[in-house]
C-alpha cells in the first residue's frame, strides 16, 4: 500500500500511458541486492501487502550441464534437494554416511560388471545386483523419510516445488513472515549440506516421470524427437528428464560429484519477496547462505550448434490426432534483436488479433489453435523460434505448414501495421505491470533477470527494448530467420487403422 | 565462511552429543525462533446489495493501476439439455467472440487488444460469467464493453458456426492423453455416465446446438437477481458504486434460479478397463462418492486427507513414491464440493509392468488404516500445515474478493473462512479415523486403469473380474446424415439397384456368389504395396491375411469370434468396435448390397444427382443388413462410382468414401478393380485385385480361432 503515494497515484492524471521507468523507480526504493563474499547473491524486495513472503534459488545450471552418459542428472539433484541433510532426514547421520558409501561401492561394481563389453558374468552381475539391493536396504533404516519437506509443510510452505529446464534450476516456496529464518535456515543448509540418501528409489521416481511426460504423451513424444534432430551439436539436443538408458545408470556419486562441481555461490541468486524488512533480512541471508564456501567457477563451455543448411523432418505416425511444429534457429537471449523476436512472437500468437489464430483458425478454420513462440527448448543459449498448428478435423499437417508460410512470407514482405505495432507495446507494458503484483511472480523474474543480465532492471529494461522494435527489424529479423534451409519440422500424423493395429496389436 | 553462525554453533552441539545416539533427537532448526505472526486483518470488500437482487462486493487496491472483476451468473451445464450437451461450453464461448449488438466480437478484439485488455465469458457447471481486466485508465471504456455483451449480446452464428468446429476438434483429440482419459472416465464412474456434472459433450450433442438456443438461455437465466459481481483494482469504491448503481439500478429483477435435481450413482464396485496401446505407464484412478462441504464430518476429512494423500509427508506420498518408488504423481482423499458430493479419489501413474502392484499399494494404506489409525504426530503435522498456511487463504486483495464471492454464492456465511480455521484446530484423533472408516470403502471402490495390457506384470483379472471400457468417439452426424438411413425404396431407388445388379452381372447370376476369395495388393498413401488374402463367407465371416516382415498377421471376425494374431506372437481379441466395424466392411460390400436389390427387407432410395467428374451420378441411399451407406451411380451403365459411408478408425469414427474404377469381368460377374479409399477427404489406401474367385473350397477351420501360438494378450 505504501507504494501507491511513491510511484503510482500520480500516473494517470498526467497522462494516458504509463512508463515502466515510473515502476522501476518504485522498485529501485524496494530492492536491495547485494553479492555475497563467496560470490552468492541475495536480492530482497519489501512488498508488505500480507504477513508472508516468497523466495526464489536460481542456479544458473541446467540440464545443458549434463555430463556425457549422464543425461537427467540435473533434474535428478533438483529432486535430492529435497531428501534432507545431514541433520535432517536421518536417525544417526555417520552410521548413514557409512551404509551410504557402502551402497555406493557396491554399485559402481554392479554397474561395472553390467556394462562390460567382453567377459560379462551374469552370475556375478544379480549376486552384486542383489548386493546393491540389501546395502540400499542397510541404509534405508537410518532414514526419516521425507523430513525436510514436512518441516517446511507444516510450517505452512506453500507451493513447494523446484523446476529444472534446460538452462536453470529452481527452488521456491511461500512462508508465512514468522518463518523467515527458518526458511534461511533449511535453504542454505540444503545447499550446504545435501545427503544423497535414497537415490535410486528417487531415480526410479524420476522415471515415472520420464513415462509420464514423454513416453506415454504423444506431444511428449514429439518434443523430445523434434529438439532433438533441431539441435546436433549443441546439448540442447538431450532430454532434461534424461535419456531411459542414462537413468538406469548414473549414481549417487554422479549426482555429489555434479553439485560440487554446479552448484557453486556464484551459480546462485537467492531472492525474497514479500512483508520482510531489508535491514534486518540482508543480515539474515549473510548469515545463512554466507556459510556455503565459495569456489572456482567450473568450465561451462558448450559446442556452439553450427548453422543448419538443411530442412530436417521428424514424423511420428501416432494413435493420436495430427499436430504441425517448426522451428528455426535464432540467437540467444542477449541478441540485439531479442526484443524484435519476442515482438513477433506476440503479433503472431497473441490473444484472437494475433495473425495466426486469425487467419488459420478464424478465417480458415482449418486448425483449432496455432502460434508461434521463442525460447525452445531455453534460451540461454542459441535455440529455435517455433511455430505450431493443431489442424481441424479432415484437415492436414500440409494445409497448416502451407498458411503458417503464408503468414511468415506476410511478415517478410510487409510491414506490419501502425495499430498492429502500438498494440505489441502497450502489451509489452501492460504484462510487465500484471506481473508485477504477487511476491512468487516477481520472485521468480527477479532472480532470473539478475542471474542472466547480472541485474534485475533488465525486467523493466525489456520494456524499453520492445519500445523500440521498428517495423523495418521485424521485416529484416524475420528475412534472416525464417528460412527453409534453416528449419527443422515436427509433425504428428495418425497411423492408419488397419495396419496400425495388426502391428501394434497382439505381437508383444 | 562465518565461524560463529548461532545455527551452525547449535549445529556442532548437537552433532557431539548425536552421534552415540540411535533415538531421534531434536535438532538445530527446532531451536530457531519463531515469532507469533502479527495480526493480520486485511481489507475486506464493501458488499452492496442493488434493490433488484443483484450483489456487488468492491475491494480497492493500489497498488498497481489495474482493475479486473467478474460476475458469476447462477445457472450453468448441469441444467442444459441431453440432447444439447456442450451448449453451454459453446455459450461461454459465443457470448464473447458473436459480439454486441452494435459491434462484432472481432471488432470488440481490435479494441481491447490495442488496450492490452480483456473481456471474457466462461461457464462452469453450475454458472456462467463475464470477467474484464484493464488498465484504471481504460476502465470506462472496457466497462462498457462489459455491459453490453452483458445486456445486449449478439451470438452471432459464423461465432457459433466457428465454436463448434473447435469443440468437434476437442472431442476428436479426447482421446489422444491417456491422463486425460482417466480423469474423464473416472469421473464418469463416481458419478455415474449421465450425471450433468460429468456426462460430455458428442459431435451430435454439438451439432445440434442452434443459435436460437444461446439466445434463449441467455434470455432466460440473465437476472440481476442471479447475478455476483466482484470488482477488486485502483478505483474509489464510493464513486464506483455510483456507476454500477446507474449500470444496473434500473435492470428488472427475473424469476429466481432452481438448482436442477441431480441423482449421482457410481458405477458398481469393481475394475475397468481402457486399453490405451501406445503408453508404458498406467493411468490409475480409484474412485466413490465423497461428501459436501456442509457435512460435519468435512473438517475431520480436511486433515485425514492432508495426512493420507497430500502432500510431500502424507501416507502415500511417502509409501508409494518415497519408499516403493512406484509412482511420480500420487495422491488423493475424501473429496468434497459446496453443494453437491465430491469424489472420494486415489490416484497414480505407474509403470505397466507395476500396475497390479501399484493399486495393492493403495489398497494396502487403506486396510492399516484400521489397525493404524493416523497418529497423534501425523494429525499435528497435518493440522500445522493447514493453519500455518492458512494465511494464503487471504494474502491479497483478489483472493479475499474471490473467496467471499464463492461463499456468498453457496450461502456460506462470509466470515466462513475464520469459521474455518477454528473447526480445524478441534478436530480430534477419533474424528479422523471414523470419517476414514466412514467414507472410504476399500470395497466399493470402482478401480479405473488406462493402460498397455500387453506390458501388465500381472493381468488385472488377477484382482477381481474387469470391465471393458469403450471409449470409441461416436460418429459426427455431418457423417451420419450423409447417408442418414432412409426409411422406404421409393421406385427410383430400386430400379437403379436392380440396375446396379444388372452392371455386375445380373441378379440372378450374382445371388449364386456365396464366398469371395480375394487376394489384393493394398498401397497406402506413401507406402510400398502389401498383399492381402481375404476370404469372405456372407453375410458375416471373414479371413484376413497380411503378411509383414515379421510373420503373417491374421484377422478373423464371425459372430462369435473377433480376434487379431501375429505370428511368434499372441492372440488379441479385437475390441467390440473394431469387431463391428470389421463385420461391417463384409456387408458394405457392392456385391453383397447388390444381390439384395429385390429384398423387401433392404432399403434403395433414390436421393438427387451429384456430379461426380463428369457424371451427373444418381444417389442411392442404402439400408439394411445393420448397414447405412450412400452409392452414386452412373446411370447410363448402373456402375457404382463411388460410397460413402462411416466407418471407424483407431482413433475414432471417420467419413469414409470408396471410389470404385478398373470394372473387370471375371466368371461373368464385373468388378472395380481399383478401390480407392478416403478417409475424411484424404486419400487414405488405393486397393488393387490381384485376383479373385467365387464360391471357392473353404478349409473349414479358416474360422477356427488358433491355438498355442503365443501367449493370450489381456
Amino acid at each position: 500500500m505504501k507504494s501507491r503515494q511513491l510511484a503510482f497515484f500520480t500516473l494517470f492524471l498526467a497522462t494516458t500511458t504509463f512508463c515502466a521507468a515510473q515502476d522501476l523507480a518504485s522498485f529501485e526504493k524496494r530492492i536491495t541486492v547485494k553479492k555475497l563474499p563467496n560470490g552468492l547473491t541475495v536480492l530482497v524486495c519489501e512488498r508488505p501487502e500480507a504477513p508472508v513472503f516468497s523466495f526464489f534459488t536460481q542456479v544458473d545450471v541446467g540440464s545443458v550441464q549434463d555430463p556425457q552418459g549422464e543425461t537427467g542428472l540435473a533434474h535428478m539433484f533438483e529432486h535430492m534437494a529435497f531428501k534432507g541433510t545431514d541433520k535432517i532426514g536421518t536417525k544417526n547421520y555417520p552410521a548413514e554416511k557409512l551404509a551410504l558409501e557402502k551402497v555406493e561401492k557396491i554399485y559402481a561394481q554392479y554397474i561395472y560388471e553390467r556394462d562390460k563389453r567382453v567377459g560379462r558374468d551374469d552370475q556375478k552381475v544379480k549376486g552384486l545386483e542383489a548386493a546393491w539391493k540389501a546395502a540400499m536396504k542397510d541404509a534405508q533404516q537410518y532414514v526419516i523419510p521425507n523430513q525436510f519437506p514436512q518441516i517446511i509443510e507444516s510450517n505452512g510452505g506453500e507451493g513447494m516445488n523446484a523446476s529444472t529446464s534446460y538452462d536453470q534450476t529452481e527452488y521456491f516456496y511461500s512462508f508465512p513472515e514468522n518463518r523467515l529464518e527458518l526458511w534461511a535456515y533449511l535453504e542454505s543448509e540444503r545447499f550446504l549440506h545435501p545427503v544423497m540418501r535414497e537415490f535410486y528409489t528417487e531415480r526410479n521416481v524420476v522415471i515415472e516421470e520420464r513415462r509420464m511426460r514423454t513416453d506415454s504423451n504423444p506431444i511428449g513424444r514429439l518434443l523430445e524427437q523434434f529438439t532433438t534432430a533441431a539441435f546436433q551439436a549443441h546439448p540442447y539436443h538431450r532430454p532434461t528428464i534424461g535419456w531411459m538408458p542414462d537413468l538406469n545408470t548414473f549414481s549417487a556419486t554422479d549426482a555429489s560429484n555434479f553439485f560440487r562441481k554446479y552448484y557453486i555461490p556464484s551459480n546462485m541468486v537467492v531472492a525474497v519477496v514479500g512483508d520482510v524488512k531489508t535491514s534486518t533480512t540482508i543480515p539474515l541471508l549473510e548469515k545463512y547462505f554466507g556459510r556455503i564456501p565459495s569456489q572456482e567457477t567450473p568450465d561451462e563451455r558448450t559446442t556452439t550448434e553450427p548453422p543448419q543448411n538443411s530442412e530436417r523432418r521428424v514424423v511420428l505416425q501416432e494413435q493420436s490426432q495430427p499436430l504441425y511444429l517448426e522451428g528455426y534457429h535464432r540467437p540467444d537471449y542477449r541478441s540485439a534483436d531479442d526484443a524484435v523476436y519476442d515482438a513477433i512472437a506476440d503479433l503472431m500468437s497473441n490473444g484472437r488479433t494475433s495473425r495466426l489464430y486469425r487467419s488459420l483458425v478464424r478465417d480458415k478454420k482449418i486448425a483449432s489453435d496455432s502460434a508461434g513462440f521463442t525460447g525452445l527448448p531455453g534460451n540461454k543459449y542459441p535455440h529455435l523460434f517455433a511455430f505450431y498448428a493443431f489442424p481441424m478435423p479432415g484437415h492436414t499437417t500440409t494445409e497448416m505448414a502451407d498458411a503458417i508460410h503464408s503468414e511468415i512470407e506476410r511478415l517478410k514482405t510487409e510491414d506490419i501495421s501502425d495499430e498492429e505495432l502500438k498494440m505489441i507495446k502497450t502489451r509489452a507494458k501492460a504484462n510487465l505491470l500484471r506481473s508485477l503484483g504477487n511476491n512468487e511472480g516477481l520472485a521468480s523474474e527477479l532472480t532470473l533477470f539478475q542471474t542472466r543480465y547480472g541485474d534485475w532492471r533488465e525486467l523493466f529494461h525489456a520494456v524499453d527494448r520492445i519500445d523500440k522494435v521498428s517495423k523495418a527489424d521485424i521485416r529484416r529479423v524475420a528475412q534472416q530467420t525464417f528460412v527453409a534451409t534453416n528449419r527443422t519440422v515436427g509433425v504428428i500424423e495418425t497411423a492408419t487403422p488397419a495396419k496400425g493395429d495388426s502391428t501394434q496389436g497382439g505381437a508383444q | 565462511m562465518k565461524k560463529h553462525s548461532l545455527a551452525l554453533l547449535a549445529c556442532l552441539v548437537f552433532a557431539f552429543f548425536a552421534i552415540p545416539s540411535a533415538f531421534p533427537q531434536a535438532t538445530d532448526w527446532t531451536k530457531i525462533a519463531i515469532p507469533p505472526l502479527p495480526a493480520f486483518h486485511p481489507q475486506q470488500p464493501k458488499r452492496i446489495e442493488l434493490a433488484n437482487g443483484m450483489i456487488i462486493f468492491l475491494q480497492e487496491d493500489h497498488e498497481l493501476p489495474l482493475i479486473d472483476g467478474s460476475m458469476r451468473i447462477r445457472g450453468g451445464s448441469i441444467s442444459e439439455p441431453a440432447n444439447k450437451i456442450g451448449m453451454l461450453d459453446l455459450y461461454g464461448e459465443v457470448w464473447r467472440n458473436g459480439g454486441t449488438k452494435s459491434q462484432t466480437g472481432d471488432q470488440l478484439d481490435d479494441f481491447l487488444e490495442a488496450r492490452a485488455a480483456k473481456v471474457e465469458t466462461n461457464n462452469a457447471p453450475d454458472s456462467t460469467s463475464i470477467s474484464f481486466s484493464c488498465l484504471k485508465e481504460d476502465f470506462d471504456d472496457v466497462f462498457k464493453i462489459f455491459n453490453d455483451l452483458l445486456r445486449a449480446p449478439e451470438f452471432r452464428a459464423d461465432k457459433l458456426d466457428l465454436a463448434q468446429k473447435e469443440m468437434n476438434d476437442a472431442i476428436s483429440r479426447r482421446n489422444d492423453d491417456a491422463s486425460g482419459i482417466a480423469q474423464r472416465e473416472s469421473a464418469k464412474l463416481a458419478y455415474g455416465a449421465n450425471n450433468p456434472y460429468v456426462r460430455q459433450a458428442e459431435y451430435a450433442t454439438v451439432a445440434a446446438v442452434t443459435r436460437e438456443d444461446l439466445v434463449n438461455w441467455h434470455k432466460t437465466h440473465v437476472y440481476p437477481n442471479r447475478i455476483i459481481l466482484g470488482i477488486v483494482g485502483d478505483f474509489d469504491s464510493g464513486a464506483l458504486e455510483a456507476k454500477l448503481r446507474a449500470a444496473f439500478g434500473d435492470w428488472a429483477r427475473g424469476p429466481d434460479w432452481t438448482k436442477p435435481e441431480i441423482d449421482f450413482h457410481s458405477a458398481k464396485p469393481g475394475y475397468y478397463l481402457v486399453l490405451k496401446d501406445d503408453v508404458n505407464q498406467s493411468s490409475i484412478d480409484m474412485v466413490e462418492l465423497g461428501i459436501k462441504r456442509e457435512n460435519p464430518d468435512y473438517y475431520a476429512t480436511q486433515v485425514f486427507n492432508e495426512a493420507f494423500g497430500g502432500g510431500f509427508s502424507s501416507r502415500l506420498f511417502k509409501s508409494i513414491r518415497t519408499a516403493q518408488g512406484l509412482a511420480y504423481g500420487v495422491g488423493g482423499g475424501i473429496g468434497s464440493s459446496f453443494d453437491h458430493p465430491g469424489v472420494v479419489r486415489f490416484q497414480m501413474g505407474t509403470k505397466s509392468v507395476s500396475t497390479v502392484d501399484a493399486i495393492n499399494a493403495i489398497y494396502k494404506e487403506i486396510d492399516d488404516l484400521p489397525s493404524h489409525p493416523i497418529t497423534d504426530e501425523e494429525i499435528k503435522n497435518a493440522k500445522d500445515s493447514i493453519l500455518n498456511a492458512f494465511v494464503f487463504r487471504f494474502d491479497s486483495p483478489a483472493k479475499i474478493l474471490f473467496e467471499k464471492m464463492t461463499y456468498e454464492f453457496y450461502g456460506l456465511p462470509l466470515d466462513y473462512l475464520e469459521h474455518y480455521q477454528a473447526a480445524v484446530e478441534k478436530v480430534t484423533k477419533e474424528q479422523v479415523a471414523e470419517a476414514a472408516a466412514k467414507y472410504i470403502h476399500r470395497d466399493q471402490l470402482a478401480v479405473l486403469v488406462v493402460g498397455n495390457t500387453a506390458e501388465f506384470g500381472k493381468p488385472l483379472t488377477t484382482l477381481g473380474s474387469v470391465t471393458n471400457i469403450d471409449i470409441t468417439i461416436p460418429p459426427p452426424p455431418s457423417a451420419a446424415s450423409a447417408e442418414k438411413a432412409p426409411t422406404s425404396s421409393n421406385p427410383e431407388g430400386k430400379a437403379l439397384a436392380l440396375k446396379v445388379a444388372q452392371a455386375l452381372g445380373g441378379l440372378d447370376k450374382i445371388k449364386t456368389v456365396k464366398s469371395v476369395h480375394t487376394v489384393l495388393a493394398e498401397n497406402e498413401a506413401n507406402g510400398s504395396p502389401v498383399p492381402i488374402d481375404v476370404t469372405i463367407v456372407y453375410p458375416d465371416k471373414m479371413h484376413v491375411s497380411i503378411p509383414i516382415a515379421t510373420g503373417t498377421i491374421t484377422v478373423i471376425v464371425t459372430p462369435t469370434l473377433g480376434m487379431m494374431s501375429a505370428e511368434g506372437g499372441g492372440i488379441k481379441d479385437l475390441s467390440d468396435s473394431q469387431k463391428k466395424e470389421n463385420s461391417e466392411q463384409i456387408r458394405r460390400d457392392l456385391l453383397f448390397l447388390a444381390q439384395h436389390a429385390d429384398d423387401p427387407a433392404f432399403i434403395f432410395a433414390a436421393n438427387g444427382s451429384e456430379k461426380i467428374g463428369n457424371v451427373d451420378a444418381a444417389i442411392v441411399d442404402v439400408s439394411g443388413a445393420g448397414v447405412t451407406m450412400r452409392w452414386y451411380v452412373d446411370p447410363s451403365n448402373g456402375r457404382v462410382l463411388s460410397e460413402t459411408y462411416t466407418a471407424m478408425g483407431q482413433s475414432g469414427p471417420f467419413q469414409g468414401q470408396t471410389d470404385l474404377s478398373d470394372w473387370t469381368t471375371t466368371e461373368g460377374i464385373t468388378l472395380p478393380g481399383t478401390h480407392t479409399n478416403k478417409q475424411d477427404g484424404k486419400v487414405s489406401s488405393v486397393v488393387k485385385t490381384t485376383s479373385i474367385q467365387f464360391n471357392p473350397k473353404i478349409d473349414p477351420k479358416l474360422f477356427d480361432k488358433p491355438v498355442g501360438d503365443g501367449k493370450p494378450a489381456q
